[in-house]
């Protein structure tokens, strides 16, 4: 049963990095593709961007603490278990 | 379905939602158009919505459970509750604070109290409350049952909540989606926001089946031996 929520942990984890990471390189390569003229890009504001990937980021950030918070309190009742028998 | 079964189907779902919700970032940061009015702002939609809905099916499916328990007293159900209602105060929060950060760009304020966002923040508060009345009890049974009604009362807040924009006077825009005359949003911005909404379902769908059988497993132990968990 231990065994379970490890492999569980062991697969959330690689897939909560990967996330992380495309949130990380998501605003560069946007930036990059963007294809504006340099004379518009002085005139906007970035405001909007940084709003925008704040709420991207507390978005996967709240389903994280949720993920974590499920496989450290499975991971917990494991260890009670095999305790126990 | 076992509880090993139940994680096994849990863990399938919630990595499905995890790559759905990988894949909505990539749809609304490279390939969804911009809206014309609001700009890159209005791309917080396709996750401040969708965690709207889920929080009120995981709100919804909490207020059904904890009105099956106080009938039937199967315990089976008050876990149920309890595992959605924790998913539903996750994509809440999601909600109430990616809300701000869009409204801060399109209306000048971070917030307002109009009527959609104060009562979503009252039904934030009562599911909140719910986890307070459930360990304020002395008697388990009793705020186990409190607490069902508390959360039956928060269900109660969704209908109105949906239909605040169309009864009263209000900043937020009305339903785009869900409107008796079909969905007036353009096609890719409908796709985005449909497999946002599928992601984020899945997630929830996900973690809600590896709650519920962490409540299973924890009754078991703490059942008496000779007694069942039920």
């Amino acid at each position: 049963m231990n065994l379970s929520v490890l492999r569980t942990s062991r697969l959330l984890v690689p897939v909560g990095l990967l996330f992380l990471f495309v949130l990380g390189a998501g605003p560069l390569v946007a930036q990059e593709m963007s294809n504006l003229p340099a004379s518009q890009m002085a005139g906007q504001s970035l405001r909007p961007y940084w709003h925008v990937f704040i709420a991207y980021a507390i978005a996967i950030g709240v389903i994280l603490i949720w993920v974590i918070s499920i496989a450290r309190r499975l991971a917990g009742i494991e260890a009670r278990i095999s305790e126990a028998s | 379905m076992s509880d090993r079964g139940m994680r096994r189907a849990g863990t399938v779902l919630a990595l499905l939602g995890l790559v759905g919700v990988g894949i909505v970032y990539w749809m609304s940061f490279f390939w969804v158009s911009t809206e014309i009015r609001q700009g890159i702002a209005q791309r917080i939609f396709y996750v401040h919505a969708p965690a709207a809905w889920t929080s009120f099916l995981a709100f919804g499916i909490a207020a059904l459970t904890s009105a099956m328990y106080l009938w039937l007293r199967d315990e089976r159900l008050d876990r149920a509750a309890l595992s959605a209602a924790e998913g539903g105060l996750a994509f809440a929060t999601i909600m109430i604070t990616t809300g701000p950060l869009w409204g801060k760009i399109a209306w000048g304020t971070y917030w307002t109290w109009e009527p959609r966002l104060t009562l979503t923040l009252l039904l934030w508060f009562v599911m909140f409350g719910y986890f307070m009345v459930r360990s304020a009890s002395e008697n388990p049974d009793k705020g186990k049952r409190m607490a069902a009604v508390v959360a039956i009362m928060g269900a109660c807040l969704i209908p109105f909540i949906h239909l605040s924009v169309i009864l009263f006077r209000s900043l937020h825009p009305e339903p785009v989606v869900v409107k008796p005359d079909g969905p007036s949003l353009p096609a890719d911005m409908l796709t985005t926001l449909m497999v946002s909404l599928g992601a984020f379902t899945l997630v929830f769908l996900g973690l809600f089946l590896l709650r519920y059988s962490l409540e299973n497993m924890r009754a078991e132990l703490d059942a008496p031996s000779t007694g069942t968990a039920r």
